[in-house]
């Protein structure tokens, strides 16, 4: 969210800020939050001076309401805004970002949000920065005193005391100020015109332009907060709509397991002749998961998420109105038509006099009622008030001389009125016509006294009508005939400085030419040369004015194109409108005799206009010229509500459709996977096609709600996330692969072969994918006692049977069971060390070299199935079957010393007194287990010539199988030296 | 102007992949593939102007079986459900109710429920009796639309009430939004008035 909107409400006009960020300022130990905004300000001599303002605010700052001005700082030559890196810490990427802002008088710090738009506003700062060139002036920073205090005081007039510098920051008392909901005061407005100009050493006052713009009516805070509080909305919506994709990318982050870290890969009965010879567990393990992403922890963090907001709210809702607004544009013709529309224009140079005469034949008389009426006047008022104070009784004796004088058949309303000094331009549409007036603007260039001043110059008003922009502008160019190069330069001038905002605050400003329709009235001061008074007066009494528009500065300086290129003047077939003896019809008889001249023009440009006439009237004589007036058809373009609404219709129907287009859609060759008859570490594989559409898309593998993971835990999808390229595909394995930890619950069915995949498209469609199966349950992964119940293989029980005595407590043995005699030992167990006996008591580096993958698949079908004699048919390594053996015991769920006997046993395990009644607590088949794996290993002690075995060999590969710390995986050294010696103890002594 | 989210509820192949295409780009495609593709959540924009306010829908449509419940639910903030069953298809229509229960169960409070018998062309084919929709619409007190994604029947229509009813539930939330749509019109008023008082 641009909070620079929020804080653009509270300025006064002429000041913009240009950037805003919320950082955080640190004062000692306290953190605050604050909105930092740069704000510019465009000084009427040129150029431009920056201040940083300093708001409280409440939550993010929306409109001008939830700031409140705190400081002011304001950009000077000493001030300066740095980026500091803390010495010593370790620079994190996306941490916030610490800058030191100092000035002569203090020096504050504040920590503002990793990322590029903190960079911006770094940088936009860096160049409001004033430099140290000592050619330009230093700021004044005269527009800040407005903010000094919350009371407005009266700007001192004159003196040097105004010029002084400014001190180096103002803090506000409390409230914010101004107000950003209506216009400016008239009083305000004047205020802030003023400027102080140094003329030769003598400071004198000018009052500033701003006035008729604030009594002109306009209230662009209105509409600009209107905005503001619709983008607001889509925001919250968003980011509301937003935060459902957003927890979920932070629930797949969750999902990193230690287990991952284990650097073997995937294979099984790998021969690595490299790895620790005392951790049996890791012989058999692989890489089941590479989940733990770093970069999970950067996308995760909030500020990404919020992020995510912004682009799906403010970015694509303007571009999309832009694209809406253009499409419309590009389609005008099929929606509107053109409808002629009368326009009448009139100018009148006044002379500084009152109304005295009623301006009905200029206005109204012999013309049918116009549709528009565009009035200007020029030297309004002569008096040095008006153009000191801006401020003159006659603009409402004018206004109120024409509003009377319209025409008497329709009803009018003003639309806009506008003045500059003594340059006024009035603007009526017929009432019917006013609800198709819109985007209603009016400026104002002065172009007098040091090329600024109001006394010359021009004001415009621009609006829309129905389809069609109109520009009216109303100037005063310089006088004196030989000054004709000084009004082309006014004319220039005024097109380049007359600026009009747009509704949309982020388009750049119009100007005069981007409208549809331009008339331009006004005493445009051309006079008439190379002819002296008395040839012009001859000819003006023969009425041949064709030979005397040929000396007319303004015809030759247009067909010399040094001004009003492109615009279009009707014949002149009425004699000079200039100048007369006031209240007469005589020529100037002063002293100065001025030549006669046609100083009051209406020139046009645009399409579909025809000038219906061109005159002026000598009715009136109130001034020293007389009034013109022309009218005009003008074609403007009209909706076709019908017509429009379907062609709305259809650009954001298609714009709809493109969107829908670009949302990344993938087809899966497969959605339904059905893994048969998985058994324990038995890897199955699965795959599947992610074909991907016209869009480039990134796909994951989400969490399920209240999930740590995207799957289960004997479940893998690799990849579980990836980028595609329009039209490419990839293939995803599912990977399924029991081991001990999931086992048991396989075995008991609280844990079943089934899930369901989440396949999330960023920006895109979900896509669920179900897994199901069906397990085959193991000796391997099941408890002790429940063997010793199983009389049968495991694979000839009934399921439901293994889940019974898989959930039977360890503790049940002795309450006089129901169940048939338990066996004292698992028959696997039996099996397994029987066949060891048998035949590997004599083999070299038994339990230290690795057994066969394939092989221990068989191993795990006999013992399952009961087929032992299969075991001795089968060719197999001798250490295939040790390393089952271990498995088994690695699987066991409770190992065979108990969880509860652990600490007991790390306890005494110098004692052997003590060490073997522990072991007589133990569970019988536990005891049972224990006793018979420990004769077996004395028996294989007694080989150690031909096998190698010694009791510290054993002991450290038994020690940590046999006895196993509850808390898990953490394994210490001492708990883990201490489990050898307990079992070397049983190794050495015979019972 | 305004943005929000419409959900489609539905057993599968009540033929709501055609209504999401309708609302959306108003088109048809008959030849569907319907089962790949079917599972998941999928959602499309559209953009509509009800009563002068813009309004930007992300209309979501989230697979029907039962398996994937718990798993759907996380998408169900949504203002506005389209309820949709097919009228040739009487267990689609016994869905409603259960889809109901389930809509109560998750959906955030206030969300508006429309009722919608889609292939209102396949009439040859129909097991649902029309009196049978009006009844659930009395019971739940939701509106009710027979609709055709093939022949575009009553598409925009239903669309459009569900969109006003969920502007309505959120009518003080809107109420801004409205008068400044009717600014430029108070704008040309109130200089007609200053006139009025402004002239003799």
């Amino acid at each position: 969210m641009d909070q620079s909107v929020a804080i653009q409400e509270t300025l006064a006009e002429g000041e913009y800020c240009i950037i805003a960020v919320q950082g955080v300022l640190c004062e000692g130990d306290s953190r605050q939050s604050r909105l930092l905004g740069l704000v510019r300000y465009r000084l009427e001599h040129g150029g431009q001076e920056h201040a940083l303002f300093l708001y409280t605010h409440r939550r993010m700052a929306i409109t001008g309401d939830d700031v409140c001005l705190d400081q002011i700082v304001p950009v000077s030559r000493d001030f300066t805004l740095e980026e500091v890196s803390s010495d010593g810490e370790l620079y994190i990427l996306g941490s916030d970002v610490t800058v030191q802002l100092d000035t002569a008088e203090l020096s504050l710090t504040f920590q503002l949000p990793f990322g590029s738009h903190t960079r911006m506003f770094l940088q936009e700062v860096a160049r409001a920065c004033p430099g140290l060139d000592p050619a330009t002036r230093d700021p004044e920073f005269q527009w800040l005193s407005r903010y000094r205090c919350t009371e407005m005081e009266p700007l001192p007039r004159g003196g040097n005391s105004a010029l002084g510098t400014w001190p180096g920051c103002a803090r506000i008392g409390g409230g914010r100020y101004p107000s950003g909901e209506g216009r400016w005061g008239l009083e305000e407005a004047r205020l802030q015109g003023w400027a102080l100009l140094c003329v030769g050493g003598v400071v004198m006052e000018l009052p500033g332009f701003l006035l008729a713009e604030a009594a002109a009516g306009a209230d662009p805070w209105g509409s600009a907060g209107g905005a503001v509080r619709r983008r607001d909305e889509e925001l919250e919506e968003a980011a509301e709509m937003s935060a459902a994709a957003g927890s979920r990318d932070r629930d797949s982050s969750g999902g990193s397991h230690l287990d991952n870290l284990r650097p073997n890969g995937k294979g099984l009965f790998v021969d690595q002749s490299s790895r620790g010879q005392d951790k049996p567990e890791n012989l058999l393990t692989r890489q089941t998961k590479s989940k733990l992403e770093i970069t999970d922890m950067v996308r995760s963090s909030t500020i990404t998420v919020s992020d995510k907001a912004h682009i799906l709210s403010m970015q694509k809702f303007g571009l999309r109105e832009t694209l809406v607004k253009s499409y419309l544009m590009q389609k005008e013709e099929d929606y509107t038509y053109i409808q002629n529309f009368r326009f009448f224009v009139g100018t009148y140079n006044v002379n500084g006099q009152s109304p005295k005469e009623c301006l009905q034949p200029w206005l109204s008389h012999g013309i049918q009622a116009p549709d528009v009426y565009c009035v200007g006047f020029q030297e309004l008022d002569l008096s040095k008030e008006a153009f000191f104070f801006h401020d003159t009784p006659k603009e409402e004796e004018w206004f109120k001389a024409v509003s009377e004088s319209l025409h008497p058949d329709a009803k009018y309303a003003k639309v806009k009125f506008i003045r500059l000094v003594g340059i006024m331009l009035l603007l009526y549409v017929k009432q019917e016509h006013a609800a198709h007036i819109s985007e209603v603007e009016a400026e104002t260039v002065g172009t007098g006294i040091m090329g600024r001043m109001g006394n010359k110059g021009g004001v415009a008003i621009r609006f829309k009508f129905h389809n069609t922009s109109i520009c009216v502008v109303n100037s005063h160019l310089a006088a004196h005939t030989e000054e004709y190069e000084r009004r082309n330069q006014d004319y220039k001038d005024i097109c380049s400085r007359m600026q009009f905002c747009q509704v949309d605050p982020s388009l750049p400003p119009l100007t005069i030419s981007k409208h549809d329709v331009i008339l331009w009235l006004g005493d445009l001061n051309y006079r008439i040369e190379e002819l002296d008074v008395e040839k012009v007066k001859k000819l003006i009494e023969e009425k041949d004015f064709q030979t005397l528009y040929a000396y007319d500065q303004l015809k030759t300086q247009v067909a010399a194109k040094a001004v009003f290129e492109g615009f279009t003047e009707g014949e002149l077939t009425f004699q000079p409108t200039y100048k007369y003896d006031t209240g007469s019809d005589e020529w100037d008889t002063s002293e100065k005799c001025r030549a006669p001249a046609w100083c009051d023009r209406i020139l046009w440009k645009g399409k579909n206009i025809t000038q219906l006439s061109y005159q002026s009237h000598m009715a009136l004589k109130t001034s020293d010229h007389k009034p013109v007036s022309s009218e005009f058809d003008i074609g403007v373009r009209v909706k076709n509500e019908e017509l429009y609404r379907k062609t709305l219709e259809e650009i954001v129907r298609s714009l709809d459709k493109m969107e829908n287009a670009n949302i990344p859609s993938v087809s899966l060759s497969k959605l339904e996977f059905c893994f048969q008859n998985v058994k324990y570490m038995q890897l199955q594989v699965e795959s599947f096609t992610i074909h991907n559409g016209q869009v480039p898309c990134q796909f994951e593998f989400i969490n399920k709600p209240g999930e740590e993971s995207y799957c289960r835990q004997w479940l893998n999808a690799n990849p579980s996330k990836g980028f595609l390229l329009p039209d490419s595909a990839i293939e995803i394995e599912l990977e399924i692969f029991v081991t001990k930890t999931m086992a048991t619950k396989l075995n008991s069915g609280e844990d079943k072969i089934e899930d369901i995949l989440v396949l999330h498209l960023d920006r895109g469609k979900d896509y669920f994918l179900s897994v199901s199966g069906n397990y085959v349950p193991s000796c391997f992964g099941s408890p002790i006692h429940t063997l010793c119940y199983m009389r049968e293989p495991i694979s000839d029980l009934p399921l439901e049977t293994v889940r019974e005595l898989t959930l039977m407590p360890l503790w049940t043995e002795d309450d006089g069971s129901q169940l048939e005699n338990p066996m004292e030992i698992p028959k696997e167990l039996w099996m397994m060390v029987d066949y060891l006996y048998r035949n590997a008591a004599q083999e070299e580096d038994l339990f230290q070299q690795p057994g066969r993958r394939l092989e221990f698949e068989h191993i795990r079908d006999c013992l399952d199935t009961g087929m032992i004699e299969n075991l001795d048919t089968l060719c197999i390594l001798h250490h295939s079957v040790a390393e089952a053996l271990l498995l088994f015991l690695e699987s066991l769920p409770e190992p065979v010393i108990c969880y509860s006997a652990y600490h007991n046993c790390l306890e005494c395990s110098g004692n052997y007194t003590a060490s073997k009644q522990v072991i007589s607590t133990l569970p019988t088949f536990h005891k049972n287990v224990f006793n018979y794996l420990l004769a077996f290993l004395r028996q294989l002690l007694e080989n150690s010539e031909k096998n190698h075995l010694d009791e510290n060999i054993l002991a450290s590969i038994f020690g940590s199988l046999l006895l196993r710390n509850p808390a898990g995986q953490q394994k210490l050294e001492m708990a883990e030296k201490k489990a050898q010696e307990f079992i070397h103890q049983f190794l050495c002594n015979s019972p | 102007d305004v943005l929000f989210r419409l959900l489609l509820i539905r057993d599968s192949r009540v033929g709501k992949t055609c209504l999401l295409c309708r609302f959306t780009d108003n088109e048809f495609h008959s030849s569907h593939i319907s089962t790949i593709g079917s599972q998941g959540v999928d959602f499309k924009m559209n953009t509509i102007e009800v009563d002068g306010i813009k309004v930007r829908i992300q209309i979501w449509d989230t697979a029907g079986q039962e398996r994937y419940q718990t798993i759907t639910k996380q998408y169900r903030r949504a203002r506005g459900i389209f309820l949709v069953y097919d009228i040739s298809s009487e267990r689609s229509y016994q869905h409603i109710m259960k889809w109901v229960s389930v809509v109560n169960e998750y959906a955030p409070e206030g969300v508006q429920k429309i009722l919608i018998g889609n292939k209102a062309d396949e009439e040859q084919k129909r097991q649902v009796g029309r009196k049978q929709g009006q009844q659930l619409t009395k019971e739940y007190g939701m509106d009710f639309y027979k609709t055709s994604a093939c022949t575009n029947l009553n598409i925009k229509e239903s669309f459009t009430r569900l969109t006003e009813l969920v502007l309505q539930a959120h009518r003080k939330e809107l109420d801004g939004v409205r008068t400044r749509a009717s600014k430029e019109l108070a704008l040309a008023e109130l200089e007609e008035d200053e006139r009025q008082t402004g002239s003799p």
